[in-house]
This record gives structure tokens, sequence and C-alpha cells, in this order.
């Protein structure tokens, strides 16, 4: 993240915003985080909105960034990508991360892009 | 010489007595074994009457006998003003060195006092550097309280459009920053 994007106004109120739907326990948050932010044109607004999913450690949350094709590990840009990957390693309890792992791998739903990243996740996760 | 006669020489000499007076000149002081208060007048104070017309000069004036005990006692006394002023300049020497000292003393109270303000200046970097960290607590505190407010809003009617319009505007920023 450049110095510029960090001292920018505007960019400041949308890491508030990502932070507080954080921690905001409704259930909308994910659903807002996904529409908006893991949408969004900017490599840095997309890496602090996967930061965030992974931060609430929740089922839902963690799914839009492990099994979306274009989201959280699986993005275009490598920093969004390896940031949550990074995010998903500092996690102290990884129970719930590892079953969404589990059944990206298992469902046949999924690319086999999609399918081969969560594998590589998952052996990360393994030996953290 | 008969009786008669013999008492009137004797009644002459009684009664008048000037022409023996005349002739006399007192330069004892009777007063000399005197202490009037330890002063002893060292000086004849009494002038004959005499000396008093031929001088024609008179400091006393109409003094009396008794004043004149009075002022040579007030004269015998200068001595002792003497000392007693000796006592005063040697009083206020005295005060004049303790006011000295009491200055010296406040001076290096006061430079004292000027040394712990100069100390205290070094002080005052801790000083900034708490304020340093009270501005940037009070900004990082301003932070968490912005988003504590946000966290408690309806993500989708609320938050939602909020997080629109902020990408809107960080987008066109972005947008300047390429141009």
């Amino acid at each position: 993240m450049d110095n510029n994007m960090r001292n920018n106004k505007n960019f400041s109120k949308v890491s508030n915003i990502i932070e507080s739907l954080t921690i905001n326990p409704s259930p909308d948050s994910i659903a807002v985080l996904e529409e908006i932010g893991t949408n969004s044109s900017i490599d840095d607004v997309r890496e602090l909105t996967s930061r965030a999913l992974v931060k609430r450690n929740e089922h839902d949350s963690l799914a839009v960034v492990i099994s979306n094709r274009g989201k959280g590990i699986n993005d275009m840009s490598t920093v969004v990508a390896m940031s949550t990957i990074n995010e998903l390693l500092s996690l102290e309890n990884k129970e719930e991360a590892m079953k969404v792992l589990e059944n990206t791998i298992s469902s046949e739903s999924f690319d086999e892009e999609v399918k081969e990243n969560a594998r590589s996740v998952k052996a990360l996760m393994a030996l953290s | 010489m008969t009786a008669i006669e013999r008492i009137n020489q004797l009644s002459h000499r009684i009664f008048n007595t000037s022409k023996s007076e005349a002739q006399t000149t007192r330069t004892s002081n009777p007063f000399a074994a005197s202490n009037f208060q330890k002063n002893i007048l060292t000086e004849d104070v009494f002038e004959s009457s005499k000396a008093k017309e031929a001088s024609k000069v008179s400091f006393t004036g109409n003094l009396t006998a008794s004043s004149k005990r009075i002022y040579s006692t007030f004269v015998g006394s200068l001595g002792d003003f003497g000392n007693k002023f000796y006592e005063g300049i040697e009083s206020i020497m005295a005060f004049g060195t303790r006011m000295k000292d009491s200055i010296v003393n406040t001076c290096k109270h006061g430079w004292n006092k000027l040394q712990e303000i100069g100390n205290t200046e070094i002080s005052l970097d801790g000083t900034k550097e708490i304020l340093k960290r009270d501005i940037t607590s009070f900004f990082i505190n301003g932070r968490e309280r912005e988003i504590s407010k946000l966290s408690k809003m309806d993500p989708h009617s609320e938050v939602k459009p909020m997080l629109v319009e902020a990408l809107s505007a960080l987008e066109a920023d972005m947008a300047v920053v390429a141009a």
C-alpha cells in the first residue's frame, strides 16, 4: 500500500467502514463486503475487504475469500491473494477455515483452479 | 575694735561677699566626684561670672546651676552616645551583612531555582513526547470511536451507501492521480 493511498482521506473513510463491517455482528455485513469491497477496482480496497472477511472467521465470510473465483485467495492480484492467505494463517482458530477449504476441495461445483488454490492454502495452514 | 564694730565687720563678710567672690576662681568641678550615670565630667563647665561677662558670648544663656548640671550630664553622656552610635553603626553593619547574606542566599536560591527551571526544560521534552503521544492517541481513539459508531449501524441501509460514496470518491482521487 503506497503512501499516497494511505494518506488519502477517502481511503481512510473506506478503511474505517470496512473495519466497522468486520466487527458488526450482523450477517448482512458479509453481503455488503462481498458486493462492494471485493468487487472494487482498487487493489488496496479488495485487500482490506478480503482480510476483513477472514477476520470475521465465519463460514459465509470465509467461503467468499476461499471458494469464489477472482476473490480472496483467488484474486488476480498477487498482493491481494497473498495478503488473504497470510490472514488465514494468522487466525488463532483455524477450524472454520479448514472446513471451508475441505468443502471447496471436495466439491464438484468449483473450478479446478479454485480447488488447487484451496489445496495449497490448506497445506500451508496444516504446516502453520 | 569694739564688739559692735566686729559684729558689723562680720555682718559685712556674711551678707556682702561680692568683693571676695570677685577674687575667687573656681576651676574645681564640684561634681567631679559625682557620678552621673557613670558619666564623669572631665572639664569644668562651671564658668565664673567674670568670665561670663568677659566673653559676652553665652552659649548657655541664662542657665541656672541646676541646668548646668543637667547639661553637664548630657555632655558626659555624649561619650555613651558615641558608644551607642558606634554600636548602632555596628548593628547597621551587621544588618548590612545579614542583608548581604540574605541577598546572596536569595540569589543562590534564585540560581538554584533557575537551574531547576533549566532542568525542567529537559523534562519539557518528556512533556512534548506525552503531548505527541496524546495527540496520536487522540486521532487513534477518534478512528476507533468512528469505527465503533459505524459498527452499530445497519450494514445495508446505512453503511453500504456510505461505503459506495466513499469508494466513488476514492476512485475519483485515483483517477486524478493516474492522470
